[in-house]
Protein backbone atom coordinates (compact mmCIF):
# COMPACT_ATOMS: atom_id res chain seq x y z
CA UNK A 1 0.00 0.00 0.00
CA UNK A 2 1.22 3.52 -1.05
CA UNK A 3 1.58 6.75 1.53
CA UNK A 4 -0.88 9.12 1.25
CA UNK A 5 2.21 11.40 0.01
CA UNK A 6 2.61 9.01 -2.74
CA UNK A 7 -1.24 9.04 -3.87
CA UNK A 8 -0.89 12.77 -3.66
CA UNK A 9 2.09 13.08 -5.50
CA UNK A 10 0.85 11.09 -7.99
CA UNK A 11 -2.22 12.60 -8.55
CA UNK A 12 -0.82 15.81 -9.51
CA UNK A 13 0.70 14.10 -12.03
CA UNK A 14 -2.34 12.84 -13.83
CA UNK A 15 -3.62 15.59 -13.28
CA UNK A 16 -0.94 17.46 -15.49
CA UNK A 17 -0.82 14.95 -17.94
CA UNK A 18 -4.50 15.58 -18.64
CA UNK A 19 -4.04 19.35 -18.50
CA UNK A 20 -0.96 18.82 -21.03
CA UNK A 21 -2.92 16.53 -23.62
CA UNK A 22 -5.71 19.12 -23.79
CA UNK A 23 -3.39 21.40 -24.86
CA UNK A 24 -1.91 19.39 -27.50
CA UNK A 25 -4.95 18.38 -28.83
CA UNK A 26 -6.09 22.21 -28.82
CA UNK A 27 -2.96 23.69 -30.48
CA UNK A 28 -1.95 20.88 -33.18
CA UNK A 29 -2.00 21.86 -36.52
CA UNK A 30 -4.62 18.52 -37.73
CA UNK A 31 -4.23 19.61 -41.43
CA UNK A 32 -0.81 19.20 -41.18
CA UNK A 33 -1.06 16.07 -39.42
CA UNK A 34 -3.85 14.66 -41.31
CA UNK A 35 -1.08 14.99 -44.45
CA UNK A 36 1.52 13.49 -43.11
CA UNK A 37 2.34 9.62 -44.60
CA UNK A 38 0.10 6.99 -42.29
CA UNK A 39 3.57 6.35 -39.62
CA UNK A 40 3.91 9.44 -39.37
CA UNK A 41 0.33 10.75 -38.74
CA UNK A 42 0.55 7.62 -36.59
CA UNK A 43 3.03 9.11 -34.51
CA UNK A 44 2.05 12.39 -34.15
CA UNK A 45 -1.31 11.65 -33.17
CA UNK A 46 0.02 9.45 -30.32
CA UNK A 47 2.56 12.02 -29.60
CA UNK A 48 -0.86 14.00 -28.88
CA UNK A 49 -2.37 11.34 -26.91
CA UNK A 50 0.98 10.64 -24.40
CA UNK A 51 3.79 13.49 -24.70
CA UNK A 52 6.12 10.33 -25.32
CA UNK A 53 8.56 11.73 -27.60
CA UNK A 54 10.86 8.87 -27.49
CA UNK A 55 8.22 6.22 -28.68
CA UNK A 56 6.75 8.34 -31.03
CA UNK A 57 9.60 9.21 -32.35
CA UNK A 58 10.57 5.46 -33.15
CA UNK A 59 6.99 4.91 -34.51
CA UNK A 60 8.15 7.69 -36.95
CA UNK A 61 11.14 6.14 -37.70
CA UNK A 62 13.32 9.15 -37.17
CA UNK A 63 15.48 10.33 -34.71
CA UNK A 64 14.06 12.44 -31.62
CA UNK A 65 15.43 15.71 -32.69
CA UNK A 66 13.88 15.43 -36.20
CA UNK A 67 11.19 14.33 -34.34
CA UNK A 68 11.31 17.40 -32.32
CA UNK A 69 11.60 19.82 -35.13
CA UNK A 70 8.53 17.55 -36.84
CA UNK A 71 6.49 18.50 -34.02
CA UNK A 72 7.38 22.37 -33.75
CA UNK A 73 5.86 22.15 -37.83
CA UNK A 74 2.80 20.37 -36.32
CA UNK A 75 2.48 23.17 -33.98
CA UNK A 76 2.14 20.51 -31.13
CA UNK A 77 3.49 21.90 -28.03
CA UNK A 78 6.34 20.03 -25.62
CA UNK A 79 4.76 20.73 -22.07
CA UNK A 80 6.89 20.10 -19.21
CA UNK B 1 31.95 23.53 -8.42
CA UNK B 2 28.78 22.10 -9.50
CA UNK B 3 27.77 19.53 -11.94
CA UNK B 4 25.11 18.14 -13.98
CA UNK B 5 24.00 15.58 -16.56
CA UNK B 6 21.43 16.13 -19.15
CA UNK B 7 19.31 14.16 -20.67
CA UNK B 8 18.27 14.06 -25.14
CA UNK B 9 14.81 15.92 -24.59
CA UNK B 10 16.71 18.92 -22.42
CA UNK B 11 19.23 19.12 -25.20
CA UNK B 12 17.16 19.32 -28.20
CA UNK B 13 15.04 22.04 -26.58
CA UNK B 14 17.84 24.56 -24.79
CA UNK B 15 20.09 24.35 -27.82
CA UNK B 16 17.49 26.07 -29.76
CA UNK B 17 17.55 28.88 -26.86
CA UNK B 18 19.76 32.43 -27.88
CA UNK B 19 20.78 32.42 -24.71
CA UNK B 20 22.02 28.64 -24.41
CA UNK B 21 25.20 29.20 -23.34
CA UNK B 22 24.10 30.43 -19.68
CA UNK B 23 24.13 27.08 -18.86
CA UNK B 24 27.77 26.99 -18.20
CA UNK B 25 27.27 29.86 -16.17
CA UNK B 26 25.46 27.96 -13.70
CA UNK B 27 27.68 24.48 -14.04
CA UNK B 28 30.95 24.08 -13.88
CA UNK B 29 30.49 20.79 -16.14
CA UNK B 30 27.63 19.26 -17.62
CA UNK B 31 27.87 15.31 -18.62
CA UNK B 32 26.29 13.90 -21.65
CA UNK B 33 25.83 10.24 -21.32
CA UNK B 34 26.97 8.38 -24.72
CA UNK B 35 23.16 6.77 -24.71
CA UNK B 36 22.37 10.57 -25.19
CA UNK B 37 24.85 11.84 -27.53
CA UNK B 38 24.04 8.59 -30.14
CA UNK B 39 20.25 9.97 -30.19
CA UNK B 40 21.19 13.30 -31.53
CA UNK B 41 21.19 14.34 -35.12
CA UNK B 42 20.17 17.03 -36.64
CA UNK B 43 23.13 19.37 -37.58
CA UNK B 44 22.52 22.43 -35.49
CA UNK B 45 21.78 20.42 -31.83
CA UNK B 46 25.07 18.36 -32.99
CA UNK B 47 26.69 21.75 -33.86
CA UNK B 48 25.94 23.13 -30.51
CA UNK B 49 27.26 20.04 -28.43
CA UNK B 50 30.41 18.84 -30.26
CA UNK B 51 31.21 23.05 -29.84
CA UNK B 52 30.41 22.90 -25.93
CA UNK B 53 32.44 19.39 -25.71
CA UNK B 54 35.50 21.03 -27.32
CA UNK B 55 35.50 24.41 -25.22
CA UNK B 56 35.13 21.94 -22.06
CA UNK B 57 31.84 23.18 -21.00
CA UNK B 58 30.05 19.82 -21.55
CA UNK B 59 31.78 16.50 -20.89
CA UNK B 60 31.53 12.67 -21.77
CA UNK B 61 29.69 10.56 -19.79
CA UNK B 62 30.87 7.04 -20.49
CA UNK B 63 28.03 4.78 -18.69
CA UNK B 64 30.06 1.93 -16.49
CA UNK B 65 28.32 -1.30 -16.17
CA UNK B 66 27.41 -0.93 -12.79
CA UNK B 67 25.50 2.50 -13.77
CA UNK B 68 23.88 0.54 -16.47
CA UNK B 69 22.59 -2.21 -14.54
CA UNK B 70 21.02 0.20 -12.16
CA UNK B 71 19.38 1.97 -14.58
CA UNK B 72 18.15 -1.09 -16.77
CA UNK B 73 15.88 -2.02 -13.29
CA UNK B 74 14.96 1.69 -12.74
CA UNK B 75 13.74 1.55 -16.16
CA UNK B 76 11.86 -1.72 -15.68
CA UNK B 77 10.40 -0.31 -12.31
CA UNK B 78 8.82 2.68 -13.93
CA UNK B 79 7.09 0.48 -16.66
CA UNK B 80 5.81 -2.40 -13.46
CA UNK B 81 3.95 0.73 -11.34
CA UNK B 82 0.14 1.80 -12.89
CA UNK B 83 -0.17 5.47 -14.16
CA UNK B 84 3.49 6.08 -13.76
CA UNK B 85 5.05 7.41 -17.15
CA UNK B 86 8.07 4.97 -17.67
CA UNK B 87 11.80 6.30 -18.56
CA UNK B 88 14.07 4.76 -20.63
CA UNK B 89 17.54 4.07 -20.67
CA UNK B 90 18.81 7.60 -21.24
CA UNK B 91 17.17 9.48 -18.73
CA UNK B 92 17.02 6.46 -16.35
CA UNK B 93 21.65 6.83 -16.74
CA UNK B 94 21.35 10.61 -15.74
CA UNK B 95 18.73 9.54 -12.39
CA UNK B 96 21.12 6.84 -11.44
CA UNK B 97 24.19 9.07 -12.07
CA UNK B 98 22.18 11.82 -10.19
CA UNK B 99 21.97 9.56 -7.18
CA UNK B 100 25.28 8.01 -7.53
CA UNK B 101 27.19 11.42 -7.80
CA UNK B 102 25.30 13.99 -7.14
CA UNK B 103 24.73 15.70 -10.30
CA UNK B 104 21.78 17.77 -11.00
CA UNK B 105 19.88 15.84 -13.55
CA UNK B 106 18.67 18.64 -16.79
CA UNK B 107 16.03 17.15 -18.47
CA UNK B 108 12.18 17.80 -20.35
CA UNK B 109 10.95 14.31 -19.86
CA UNK B 110 8.19 13.55 -17.37
CA UNK B 111 8.82 10.17 -16.49
CA UNK B 112 12.12 11.25 -14.98
CA UNK B 113 10.15 13.89 -12.94
CA UNK B 114 8.07 11.28 -12.08
CA UNK B 115 10.42 8.70 -11.25
CA UNK B 116 12.49 11.20 -9.26
CA UNK B 117 9.40 12.26 -7.75
CA UNK B 118 7.87 9.03 -6.55
CA UNK B 119 10.18 6.56 -5.96
CA UNK B 120 12.27 6.85 -2.82
CA UNK B 121 15.83 6.33 -3.67
CA UNK B 122 15.69 9.10 -6.29
CA UNK B 123 13.97 11.62 -4.59
CA UNK B 124 17.20 13.09 -3.02
CA UNK B 125 17.95 13.67 -6.82
CA UNK B 126 17.83 17.09 -7.81
CA UNK B 127 16.08 17.27 -11.53
CA UNK B 128 15.97 20.47 -13.08
CA UNK B 129 13.61 21.80 -16.35
CA UNK B 130 14.24 24.33 -18.85
CA UNK B 131 11.92 26.45 -16.24
CA UNK B 132 14.12 25.55 -12.52
CA UNK B 133 17.63 26.20 -14.87
CA UNK B 134 15.62 29.64 -16.31
CA UNK B 135 14.63 30.69 -12.70
CA UNK B 136 18.18 30.31 -11.08
CA UNK B 137 19.81 32.31 -13.93
CA UNK B 138 17.17 34.89 -13.29
CA UNK B 139 17.41 34.58 -9.97
CA UNK B 140 21.35 35.27 -9.52
CA UNK B 141 20.49 37.85 -12.15
CA UNK B 142 23.12 36.14 -14.75
CA UNK B 143 20.33 37.43 -17.69
CA UNK B 144 19.90 41.37 -17.35
CA UNK B 145 17.28 42.64 -16.00
CA UNK B 146 13.76 42.40 -17.71
CA UNK B 147 10.49 41.06 -17.17
CA UNK B 148 10.60 37.28 -15.76
CA UNK B 149 7.71 36.66 -17.61
CA UNK B 150 9.38 37.87 -20.76
CA UNK B 151 12.59 35.66 -20.63
CA UNK B 152 10.16 33.00 -19.92
CA UNK B 153 7.87 33.56 -23.05
CA UNK B 154 10.93 34.18 -24.74
CA UNK B 155 12.17 30.56 -24.28
CA UNK B 156 8.80 29.11 -25.01
CA UNK B 157 8.65 31.25 -28.13
CA UNK B 158 12.02 30.20 -29.52
CA UNK B 159 12.07 26.61 -28.73
CA UNK B 160 7.75 25.39 -28.91
CA UNK B 161 8.20 24.35 -25.56
CA UNK B 162 5.51 25.39 -22.81
CA UNK B 163 5.61 25.49 -19.13
CA UNK B 164 2.68 24.26 -17.20
CA UNK B 165 1.01 27.67 -16.52
CA UNK B 166 0.71 27.00 -12.46
CA UNK B 167 4.54 26.34 -12.25
CA UNK B 168 5.60 29.54 -14.05
CA UNK B 169 2.92 31.53 -12.66
CA UNK B 170 4.66 30.13 -9.28
CA UNK B 171 8.17 30.74 -10.79
CA UNK B 172 7.90 34.65 -11.43
CA UNK B 173 5.93 35.09 -8.80
CA UNK B 174 8.67 34.26 -6.11
CA UNK B 175 11.21 35.69 -8.48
Amino acid sequence: MQSEDYERKLARWIRLEEEARKIRRSEADWKFIEEQPARVKAALKYYVETGDIRTSSRMAEMSIDRFRKLLRQARIPVIV
Amino acid sequence: MSFAIADTCFLIDWSSWRRRNLLFRLFTTVFVPETVLREVESEDVVEWIAGSLASGNLSLFTETPDILGEARHLVERTRLIPRVRGVDIPEAVCLVAGRRRGYTVLTENRGALMAASLLEEYRGVKVWRALEIIYELLRRRLIPAESPAAVFKEYEKETGHIFPKGDLENAVRRL
